[in-house]
């Protein structure tokens, strides 16, 4: 059973992690080195929320992004370039970008020229479970509105999300902290 | 001892927050007055008015809606069908477009004219200038419903039903029954839903 020095060790460990990310997020980020694990093809797998959460909880993962986007929604294609930078330039450090179509299954095709018109030919995800399961099964933060991005950690759980595009910098600075 | 870890865990539990930081509009709560009902916006037939005019009798409906979402497109008919048929039973509705055109060039004016023109709507659909009711709300999607009951408070907010793209195998239709019981007078069985939808797009500073 732990003592009182082991349980505010964990405590205060905790939070000294929580509060260095959370101020390391708005403190820049590394520059870029390259590597990835890029394939020939993009796999694109119907998924649940639960299968969306456990691919970024994969062995290995020191940091995943989860984003939920649509072919149609015009922020998310904007913000695309970037988190596929993201991939190219962190997969090699443990990072592991989860990407997760919202668009209809009929659209499947439309999203699979998409993601190898933008290079992303990592697995990537199509959305199959009704809004409400898949947004609470997510997070029940989330509204519902896309683009939604999540931060999960190498302990599993999500330590920030936003709705909205963010720009390349402010994706590497949330980011890049957690993959040290 | 105890005392000491229930001090530690207050501290985890208000250093929380700073962790988990987020992005997200937060929306209204449930038993809050309309805000911004003051706030004149321009309809579609060119007349300035505020939510607080098109208050119905029995309660009143405030939608955040555009031209361009997919989501939007796939619900508009049956968001028309409730607007026009709960007006006859004492609800107001209002459908508002609060993105901004520059972001969204689909969801201007003319588009808007176009849009209530082809649905028939027999509602206002209103410009809402710099977002400023959305923010108020607290909206963050198209479409996003806010039913609002005969005192002026907030007693749903959420989607339409369960089914966005096949409307011949919804089961749940949430706003319909809200808005039934809201012109009942009674307090809606389910008061919160969610849906996908389009992000509201915000003028960028």
């Amino acid at each position: 059973m732990a003592g009182r020095s082991d349980i505010a060790r964990l405590i205060t460990t905790g939070l000294a992690v929580s509060l260095a990310a959370a101020l390391a997020a708005g403190c820049g980020a590394p520059a870029d080195r390259g590597g990835s694990a890029v394939a020939a093809e993009p796999t694109l797998r119907a998924a649940t929320a639960a299968q969306v959460l456990e691919a970024a909880r994969a062995p290995g993962t020191k940091a995943a992004l989860i984003n939920v986007w649509a072919t149609w929604c015009q922020p998310c294609v904007e913000e695309f370039p970037d988190l596929v930078k993201l991939h190219r330039t962190y997969a090699g450090r443990g990072l592991r970008l989860v990407l997760v179509s919202a668009d209809f299954e009929e659209q499947r095709e439309s999203v699979a020229a998409f993601l190898k018109r933008q290079g992303a030919s990592f697995p990537s995800y199509l959305k199959d479970q009704k809004d409400e399961d898949f947004i609470d099964g997510i997070d029940a933060r989330w509204s519902g509105a896309l683009p939604a991005s999540f931060i999960v950690d190498r302990s599993g759980a999500i330590v920030d999300y936003w709705e909205g595009k963010k720009s390349y910098a402010a994706l590497e600075a949330k980011l890049a902290p957690l993959l040290r | 001892m105890n005392r000491f870890i229930v001090s530690l865990l207050a501290l985890a539990t208000l250093a929380a927050p700073l962790a988990l930081a987020q992005d997200a509009p937060k929306s209204i709560a449930l038993g809050a007055s309309i805000p911004s009902d003051r706030v004149a916006m321009k309809n579609v037939d060119g007349k300035m008015l505020t939510i607080d005019s098109v208050k119905g009798a029995k309660g009143t409906l405030v939608i955040f809606t555009c031209n361009h979402c997919p989501y939007v497109k796939a619900w508009e008919k049956r968001i028309t069908e409730l607007g026009n048929s709960f007006a006859r039973q004492g609800i107001g509705m209002i459908a508002i477009n609060s993105n901004d055109p520059g972001r969204s060039e689909e969801d201007d004016f003319d588009g808007m004219v176009t849009r209530a023109k082809d649905l028939g709507l027999q509602f206002p659909y209103v410009v809402d200038e710099g977002s400023v009711v959305a923010k108020a709300f607290g909206a963050s999607k198209t479409p996003e419903a806010f039913l609002f009951d005969a005192k002026g408070k907030l007693v749903y907010h959420g989607t339409i039903d369960d089914n966005v793209k096949e409307p011949e195998k919804v089961e749940k239709r949430w706003l319909k029954d809200a808005l039934t019981a809201v012109a009942a007078g009674q307090a809606p069985a389910v008061q919160e839903t969610k849906a996908l939808g389009c992000g509201i797009k915000f003028k960028e500073s």
